[in-house]
């Protein structure tokens, strides 16, 4: 196993686990025998091109899809609870097309992620206005009529409104300008210190490498690359074909 | 539209032709006011599942059916009552909203046509079984309450103000389930985003049951109301589910607000229509009406801005 950042030793236990995961759409192998583990604590980063089978990984762990071998979040099964008791158990996904809530207000989009954490979600909203300051300027604007960016905000600050403990994020970065991109940064750091296990998914590897402890790239639903981002930015294959020579 | 009636009756003045125009006015306006409230209650249920399920319910009418002789029976047959009839015919549509949800739709949920299909299969096999049971004469509901009052020269049944009053008391209590309480809010972004309601947590089964019980005791209601001041009969629920569909292309879809002032629209052009031209008129105008908004402006005439009602 690769190596790992002082912020989450070998020892850490496992938050999400596969083994030998594999799923199909029809009779179209998505994805083949991916073992993934993401210890306490980590951002884990899968990356690979487009059609790897990226957004197929992250809607299997968080429960959206029927699988065959095994995938276990917290050391139980996905596939024996519902998404809704995933969500229950803090594991949170913020999707690559967002599905935000369009003809609500930020503030209504907001609340209703915390719709398991009812508690506590006062103090919450105040966390995510503070982390993203642009959302915070237009509580009562509707989703639908934001900029991407705000929108990417809006998604993340919404998962983040259900208490996560596993943060999984499918391409957080995807078509957002390099300014909105530092936002984001940013916000995954201070998301990750705060003690959220990330697993995150990104076509844009140098986004991810600054970010993950550990990365699996991903191609044609195979892993074919993991370890460290200094390991894999000393491999020749992944120089040649993700880092431009 | 309400409001011009009552300018062409402030304009009326004291003549003898006048007041037979007040008297009709207002005979058009008070029987507009209530029969678009009943209206409304029956499209909300309809635009409810249409909504949130993204489901066309064909058995919208058969729902109205059945809770008009469930208190038919109730009521008559089994002689308990106007008000145990009332409740009777809510219960065993919402029983009925549930069993369809449950038996079949849950199934396939994302096969809209094949639901379209399921549902009108199930609304021509309620209508046989009535037909076959009851047979095609009319049955009358007992009034919930008896009496009439002579208000602005026309009578006014105690019967139709009390189905004013509790169908507007449903619109008003929905209206706030839905933007005030957790569970409506869950039923709203469910409309919005199925995806996105499972992504915090909502779990879209139960949301859908909640919306197929809610629209059948909504319907149940209706058919009571309908068959108390007019009959019950096997094949009443016909009109009603155009009628739904009409006011939710009018209304928008998924809308509370929009079913409501569709459901004005309609009623009072429905009302003026057979009390100004000819009353066989009735069945036809929201089909017209239907044809025209589809034929002019497909998306509703308020897009789907009111959604968030
Ligand atoms: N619902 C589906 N039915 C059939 N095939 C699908 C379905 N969803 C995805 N696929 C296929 O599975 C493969 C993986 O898709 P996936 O969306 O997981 O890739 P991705 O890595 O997220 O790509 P991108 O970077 O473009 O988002 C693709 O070949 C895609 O065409
Ligand atoms: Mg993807």
């Amino acid at each position: 196993m690769a190596t790992t950042d002082a912020a989450a030793p070998e020892s850490a236990p496992d938050v999400l686990s596969t083994d030998d995961l594999r799923v199909t759409y029809g009779k179209v192998l998505a994805l083949r025998e991916i073992d993934l583990t993401v210890r306490e604590g980590e951002v884990v980063s899968v990356i690979g091109p487009n059609g790897a089978g990226k957004t197929t990984l992250a809607n299997t762990v968080s429960g959206f899809l029927d699988y065959e071998g095994s995938a276990e979040y917290r050391g139980r099964e996905v596939a024996d609870r519902s998404v809704s008791d995933l969500v229950s158990e803090g594991l949170i996904h913020c999707t690559e097309k967002r599905d935000l809530f369009g003809y609500m207000t930020v503030d209504d989009n907001l609340r209703l992620g915390a719709y398991r954490h009812g508690e506590d979600a006062d103090e919450r909203l105040e966390y995510v206005y503070d982390l993203f300051p642009a959302l915070a300027e237009r509580t009562e604007q509707n989703a639908r009529t934001m900029s991407g960016g705000e929108q990417q905000m809006l998604a993340i600050g919404r998962a983040l409104m259900g208490a996560p403990d596993l943060l999984v994020l499918d391409e957080p970065t995807l078509g957002l300008a390099p300014v909105i991109l530092e936002d984001i940064s940013d916000a995954i750091e201070e998301i990750n210190d705060e003690g959220v296990t990330v697993l995150l998914f990104e076509q844009n590897v140098t986004f991810a490498m600054n970010h993950a402890d550990r990365i699996y790239l991903l191609e044609n639903g195979e892993v074919v690359r993991e370890g460290s981002p200094g390991e894999l930015r000393g491999d020749d294959y992944i120089r040649e074909s993700y880092l431009g020579g | 539209m309400g409001l011009n009636l009552l300018a062409v009756a402030a304009v009326g003045g004291a003549g003898a032709p006048a007041a037979i125009l007040q008297s009709g006015v207002s005979n058009i306006v008070v029987n507009g006011l209530i029969i678009s409230a009943l209206y409304a209650v029956v499209a909300i249920g309809f635009t409810l599942i249409f909504g949130v399920g993204g489901v066309l319910n064909l058995a919208h009418g058969a729902s109205i059916t059945v809770g008009a002789f469930g208190a038919y029976y109730v009521a008559r047959v089994f002689g308990m009552g106007a008000w145990a009839g009332l409740v009777a015919g809510v219960l065993v549509a919402a029983a009925f909203g549930a069993a369809l949800y449950l038996a079949m739709i849950r199934r396939m949920e994302d096969e809209p046509i094949m639901v379209m299909i399921l549902t009108l299969v199930t609304a021509v096999a309620v209508e046989q079984f009535v037909l076959t049971v009851e047979g095609s004469q009319p049955k009358a509901i007992p009034a919930l309450v008896g009496g009439v009052t002579r208000v602005a020269g026309t009578n006014l049944q105690h019967n139709l103000v009390v189905v004013f009053a509790v169908s507007w008391a449903i619109i008003l209590a929905l209206f706030l389930f839905v933007n005030y309480t957790d569970a409506g809010k869950a039923l709203i972004a469910t409309s919005m985003s199925r995806k996105g309601a499972a992504l915090v947590g909502i779990e879209s089964d139960r949301v859908n049951l909640a919306t197929w019980v809610i629209a059948g005791a909504l319907a149940g209601l209706a058919g009571v109301f309908l068959g108390s001041f007019q009959t019950a009969h096997w094949a009443m629920g016909r009109a009603p589910l155009v009628l739904s569909f009409t006011i939710v292309v009018l209304g928008g879809v998924g809308s509370i607000k929009g079913s409501v002032v569709g459901a004005y629209l309609i009623g009072f052009l429905e009302v003026i229509t057979t009390r100004v031209f000819d009353p066989r008129l009735q069945t036809l105008v929201p089909l017209v009406v239907l044809l025209l908004v589809l034929l002019v402006k497909p998306e509703g005439l308020f897009g789907r801005e009111l959604a968030e009602a």
